[in-house]
């Protein structure tokens, strides 16, 4: 498993893959940590704080598998908060005033997320915007919608179609939820497709160089476009199993996110320079922060903590992939 | 195209009438300039909110002493805009998303020397640029030196900074009466010479913004520093070749940045009455304002250009849009416009931008 899970440019041994790997040593630490946390608190190793825990990460780990693919490409995408807003608003008054179904919300919900995440990239990569000046403008943008949407009124009332992606007991299949099942099958399917299809490779070539991948044949502005499309699939998911099992969609829903699932890629391995990352290690990245947030509760320590804490594992997971690569081209 | 890009003048063609060419002239000025173009903007901005203002479709008159007091705004903006300028110029994909907590943290510092410690306001000021400086030192020394990406930096940094500004007092503002004093450094006062006619100024445009204005102008300008920032944030391989101690270069950008960011403390403190430890995370934070100004006002986020003139005059700009539209609705509708104003302001410049350096030419 840990030979392959780091994707690794063709030149480097396979010996030197497995110790390499960032998600060898994040495992580890998310395993201290754990143990560490069931050994020193009562509460962590109780399985309502293990799904509370699974499923606040699951929206950050969702929106971090596309996230992953875009930041592969050299790219970056910082308007998924404010995409979240407009997904959660329209597709909760959806089901509260209109009475929508959970396949038709759900469709709508991507349908939405697809169509931000497509300007996006086309915005990128027809209009020759730099990433993260466009989707700073989205992030704006977008956010200004939900607010129009939201007529300066929370959604109260929501109904609880989405309760089986929610945090709630309805959400839960063996103890774990549901969200976070579903995160870990489609985290699942876009590694192999990042690892074994032609056109996941690609992203990965237009990250090393975008000038040698289109000399390679590689239709570079379609392949730019799908990465962010796809995030905004995500997008439209993570807005689901946010408004979860109903209740309030307040207007501030997804301020913010995009750092979290910044720092969660980042966390995880991937390169913000392009061309190297894994899926897995968002999702384990995505664990480590939410495991850190829990923790602090946990312990009774300043909850300002947390952004501390997860501001330094930032710096020590890019300084130590800072250090690997310095090692791999003096090699 | 290609013609064009290998002479430009050609462009207008030799063959075409006189008149035509001048017009042509003045719209590749406004296309390709960048100051000429936000110039251009800005009087079309004011003149159309003065003319709705005239004819009562504002809810208050949109008139030279409004003008006055939203330069209010103006301050924090366009000094941060002027941080971003100096670290996205130096190039390497430089950009500081830090510049908001270093505004609580070092507006923090200067809130506890004043209001708690009891300092008398000038060496607390000093004092609070320092730790600015140190703050930025930090991005500066992970960017410059160990080779950190800067938006990975900063973000961290942000992270960070902003965790200690809200640990910093417990989460609670520091509002005693000395700080409260220190809002005379912030007043509206009237202009000297100028007299009654002229409507009041914020006093901190006066005390803060021109005199800082100034110095960046002349450090970016005039001084050999300056143009080995640019040098840098063109090529640093060619930098270095030249004799140009990148590092060192890149990382004092940082230093400046977080410079900026503790003056821009030290004015939010004054204007509040108040040093609150998330006084630059509010909102949407003070990052993302700023480097869209900064980006509007035509520097190029890969590095090597902006200027600033275009920083200023693009901070204008959407002061003053924003107050126009503030007054041109009702309620909290204004403040979503805004949104909607700076947001498709970045998208349609930076697509001017790409459009400018497609024609081989580059803005500013």
């Amino acid at each position: 498993m840990t030979a392959v899970t780091d994707v690794a440019p063709p030149r480097r041994r396979p010996v030197a893959r497995a110790v390499e790997g960032q998600e060898l040593a994040l495992v580890a630490v998310l395993a201290v940590l754990w143990v560490a946390l069931s050994l020193g608190t009562e509460t962590f190793l109780t399985s309502s704080n293990l799904s509370d825990l699974l499923y606040s990460v699951a929206p950050v780990a969702l929106v971090g598998i596309g996230m992953t693919a875009v930041i592969v490409t050299g790219g970056i995408d910082v308007s998924v908060g404010s995409g979240v807003a407009v997904v959660m608003v329209v597709v909760s008054k959806l089901i509260r005033d209109g009475g929508a179904s959970l396949p038709e919300a759900l469709l709508v919900a991507l349908l939405i997320g697809l169509a931000l995440g497509v300007v996006n990239g086309v915005l990128i990569a027809f209009g020759g915007i730099h990433p993260i000046i466009a989707t700073f403008g989205t992030l704006n943008l977008y956010r200004f919608l939900a607010l129009r949407l939201f007529e300066n009124k929370q959604v109260t009332g929501v109904p609880d179609t989405f309760a089986g992606v929610g945090g709630g007991g309805a959400g839960e299949t063996i103890g774990v939820p549901n969200a976070w099942w579903m995160t870990i099958v489609l985290a699942g399917l876009m590694w192999a497709y990042m690892r074994y299809w032609a056109t996941g490779r690609h992203w990965y070539a237009l990250g090393n160089d975008p000038a040698a991948a289109r000399l390679a044949g590689i239709q570079v502005r379609r392949r730019l476009v799908a990465a962010y499309a796809l995030t905004g699939l995500f997008v439209g998911l993570a807005g689901c199993v946010l408004i979860g099992s109903g209740g309030l969609v307040q207007q501030n829903a997804g301020t913010g996110l995009e750092l979290q699932v910044i720092a969660a890629v980042v966390i995880g391995g991937t390169s913000i320079l392009g061309g190297r990352g894994t899926v897995l290690g968002t999702l384990l990245g995505a664990l480590l922060v939410g495991t850190v947030t829990s923790a602090i509760t946990l312990l009774g320590w300043r909850s300002e903590l947390t952004e501390l804490f997860i501001g330094l594992f930032i710096l020590v997971a890019v300084g130590v992939d800072l250090v690997r690569e310095r090692r791999r081209r003096a090699r | 195209m290609t013609v064009q890009t290998t002479s430009p003048e050609r462009a207008t063609g030799p063959d075409k009438p006189d008149r035509l060419s001048t017009w042509r002239r003045a719209l590749d000025l406004v296309l390709s300039e960048r100051v000429a173009l936000l110039s251009v903007l800005l009087v079309v901005v004011v003149g159309y909110f003065y003319l709705l203002g005239r004819q009562g479709y504002l809810v208050a008159p949109y008139d030279t002493d409004y003008l006055a007091s939203a330069l209010e705004t103006l301050v924090p903006l366009c000094l941060l805009a002027l941080a971003e300028l100096l670290v996205i110029v130096s190039g390497r994909g430089g950009i500081d998303l830090s510049v908001g907590s270093i505004v609580s943290l070092s507006g923090m510092a200067f809130g506890a020397m004043v209001g708690l410690w009891g300092w008398a306001v000038l060496p607390a000021l000093l004092v609070t640029v320092v730790v600015g400086a140190a703050l930025g030192a930090v991005n500066g020394l992970l960017v410059a030196y160990l080779g950190f990406p800067a938006l990975i930096a900063t973000l961290a940094t942000y992270y960070a900074f902003g965790s200690v500004a809200l640990l910093s007092h417990d989460n609670a503002p520091i509002s005693t009466g000395p700080i409260q004093d220190a809002h005379s450094l912030t007043q509206a006062v009237s202009v000297p010479l100028l007299g009654d006619g002229f409507p009041d100024l914020p006093l901190q445009v006066a005390t803060f913004l021109l005199p800082v204005a100034v110095v960046v102008y002349l450090v970016v300008n005039r001084t050999s520093y300056g143009r080995r920032l640019y040098a840098i944030g063109t090529n640093d391989i060619a930098a270095r070749f030249a004799n140009i101690e990148v590092r060192r270069s890149r990382f004092s950008a940082y230093v400046a940045s977080g410079v900026l960011s503790a003056v821009v403390a030290v004015v939010t403190v004054a204007q509040f009455a108040s040093a609150r430890p998330d006084a630059g995370s509010v909102g949407s934070g003070m990052a993302l304002p700023a480097i869209t100004i900064a980006v509007l006002g035509g520097v190029a986020i890969s590095g090597g250009i902006g200027r600033v003139a275009g920083v200023i005059i693009a901070a204008l700009l959407v002061v003053w849009l924003n107050a126009g539209i503030l007054l041109a609705f009702e309620g909290s509708d204004g403040s979503q416009f805004q949104l909607f104003a700076l947001g498709a302001l970045l998208v349609l410049s930076a697509l001017l931008n790409a459009y400018s350096v497609r024609r081989g030419r580059g803005t500013g």
